[in-house]
């Protein structure tokens, strides 16, 4: 994994070697100074429960090779890295119509018409708008999941019950696909083939556990609409 | 090659690219990564599209896709200094087989309800089906990808270098 390799890189240029298991909610670590062996320090930490920010995971990797490249004082990386830590994420509101032009563009992959994709348009708009309202709220992520798929399903179901269009159960099916958890599943599966296979299945675990979550919004959505099948 | 299916293979890009945009902000990469997962995604998914229609099973084209994707990402991020996954990782969620996946979750619930032998049966039948299609094609996508990674582990594990 980048993140193991990023880290000794950095332990190294400071003249420590450096152990790391990486599980889904600690890490373990141990230093040992390279000169006197005896010298060492082990501690398990608690993981905060992060966003995936691909800005941040990109110029920690920088900052690593910096500092091995140029040797960096201490103080110097520890301020650089506060400060890539700190930064502000996208806006949330280009970020929302972004995601729903998105969804809107993979329903239109699944062969829906143009009325489907305008549904799926504004029901992922919506249940996405639900998604960052709660996760500003800090409310347990298998809630916000199903909370979500149900709005953006109930939305596009409206396509179904008052037939417009023509592809109204391709709208119905791709309105929750902006929730499925890509990333993570091409993570566990990249983990359990570099035989990280413990954290690999944590994360598969993980993820199909989000996709039942997503089903079960969408099923409650279907059976008040009272649809039967899809 | 017919004038229709170009225009299809094209149209099938652009939604692509704009599906991998969407996706991909919310991971919130950086600014110059988006535009390369866009064009990775257009480029990847067109050519899954256009092996579909010549006859390649899905799995097996977008394996091929995937690894497309995967080495044209490396020379990318040597470009940009930004680490391949970053990128490539967005460019692949369209294909994510997110509808088999739930197609396949579908049948699992449709097969308690029923009561019907032979229904059951048939939504059996369709619950491996599906099941086995989003299997297969998560392996293709992540085997692809990352088989340019595995090949070149130097290169690609040092583009953020700048020295």
């Amino acid at each position: 994994m980048r993140i193991i390799q990023n880290v000794a890189r950095m332990a190294e240029t400071f003249g420590y070697d450096l152990d790391l298991s990486v599980f889904q909610m600690s890490i373990m670590m141990t230093i040992i100074d390279k000169e006197d062996p005896g010298k060492l320090l082990t501690q398990i930490r608690k993981i905060k429960p992060l966003h995936l920010n691909f800005t941040i995971v990109s110029e920690l990797s920088t900052l690593s090779w910096d500092t091995y490249d140029k040797h960096l004082p201490f103080d110097e990386v520890t301020s650089s890295y506060h400060h890539i830590i700190n930064q502000k994420r996208m806006n949330s509101a280009l970020v929302l119509f972004l995601v729903a032009a998105a969804n809107a563009a993979f329903c239109g992959l699944f062969r829906g018409d143009f009325i489907a994709m305008t549904f799926v348009f504004f029901a992922t708009f919506a249940g996405f708008f639900v998604r960052q309202i709660m996760i500003k709220k800090h409310i347990n992520h298998l809630v916000v999941f199903t909370t979500s798929a149900f709005v953006a399903s109930i939305l596009a179901g409206i396509g179904y019950v008052i037939h417009v269009g023509h592809t109204p159960e391709i709208a119905l099916a791709s309105s929750v696909l902006f929730l499925i958890p890509g990333v993570p599943m091409i993570n566990s599966i990249l983990d359990i083939l570099e035989g990280h296979i413990l954290i690999g299945i944590a994360r598969l675990v993980n993820a199909t556990s989000l996709i039942i979550c997503i089903a079960i919004g969408l099923f409650t959505a279907m059976l008040i609409l009272g649809l039967e099948k899809l | 090659m017919t004038n229709e299916m170009i225009w299809m293979v094209l149209l099938d890009g652009l939604m692509a690219a704009i599906a991998a945009i969407g996706f991909a902000v919310i991971s919130n990469p950086p600014r110059k990564a988006i535009f390369v997962s866009a064009i990775l995604a257009a480029l990847g998914h067109s050519l899954r599209f256009f092996l579909i229609n010549s006859g390649l099973d899905i799995s097996l084209s977008t394996f091929v896709a995937a690894t497309f994707i995967g080495l044209l990402s490396i020379a990318f991020a040597r470009i940009i200094h930004c680490p391949a996954e970053v990128f490539s990782y967005p460019s692949l969620l369209p294909m994510i087989p997110g509808m088999f996946a739930y197609r396949t979750i579908l049948s699992v619930i449709r097969f308690m309800q029923s009561t019907d032998t032979l229904q059951s049966q048939h939504f059996m039948m369709d619950f491996f089906h599906n099941g086995m299609t989003t299997l297969f094609i998560m392996l293709a996508l992540v085997v692809g990808v990352s088989l340019p990674i595995l090949l070149f582990p130097k290169l690609s594990f040092s583009v953020t270098r700048k020295y």
